[in-house]
């Protein structure tokens, strides 16, 4: 899969390549929380919880492209945009249960439900990038393949097989259909 | 209406990406946020029950 790689340039913006790998080492960590809880806890995610999950996919595609062919305006727009999506779905399951006796869905993590700690990530995410490209501004070219070291293989190996991971969990979840606004169970066997 | 098939357009995207093929990572993105809105479209239109 990376055969490609080893005609690729030597990474020239060493900065820039280290803190968009560290970027995608968060999201990936925040994709393995969410399937923590819904393997040992048995927490299903509920339709909005796989849209956040997807928006930190889309989010992750930005910073990964940005490690893997240099940094760019385009893969800084795919975070931001991907950080909107997430942020709006997130927004709207906070505000879902926001009412006064409302327990929220699943279990809170630190003392804040998992919706409500995607929205902080997708704000955190918007600013990320906006400092980047304030960073990055004098770095921006022609986007070319990057060599990479095997700590950002090992990175977007992980976020590779998390990604595979929610298609497989989505399909268990919600076979291939619209998935139930409440899942207790798994339509098919795990 | 398939759930998965934003989750397998991005992991298409990621394999692409992975493979040296930028800007055909970078449409299979602009495909999934599109699937994307239009399940967020789906979901996320319906009444709350508070006065915003």
């Amino acid at each position: 899969m990376f055969s490609q790689l080893t005609h690729a340039t030597p990474v020239e913006h060493r900065l820039s390549y280290s803190l968009n790998l560290l970027a995608l080492l968060g999201i990936s960590f925040s994709l393995l929380i969410a399937f923590f809880y819904q393997i040992a806890f048995h927490e299903l995610p509920c339709p909005l919880c796989q849209l956040q999950r997807l928006g930190l996919i889309l989010v992750g595609m930005g910073f990964m492209m940005n490690a893997q062919f240099g940094p760019s305006t385009i893969h800084y727009a795919m975070a931001i945009i991907g950080a909107l999506a997430g942020a709006g779905t997130s927004l709207r399951q906070v505000l879902l249960h926001i009412a006064p006796g409302d327990t929220g869905y699943g279990s809170p993590f630190l003392g804040l439900h998992f919706y409500t700690w995607g929205f902080i990530s997708f704000v955190m995410v918007i600013a990320f990038t906006s400092i980047m490209l304030c960073v990055d501004h004098k770095h921006f070219s022609t986007p070319r393949l990057q060599r990479l070291g095997w700590i950002a293989v090992l990175i977007i190996s992980l976020f590779l097989i998390l990604s595979l991971a929610n298609t497989v969990s989505s399909v268990m979840v919600c076979k291939l259909g619209p998935c139930p606004d409440d899942p207790v169970q798994y339509f098919l066997p795990f | 209406m398939i759930m998965m098939l934003p989750f397998l357009t991005a992991f298409i995207g990621i394999v692409l990406a992975m493979k040296g093929k930028r800007a055909s990572a970078i449409g299979v993105w602009v495909i999934t946020i599109v699937i994307m809105l239009g399940w967020m479209s789906y979901h996320m239109t319906g009444t709350l029950n508070i006065s915003l």
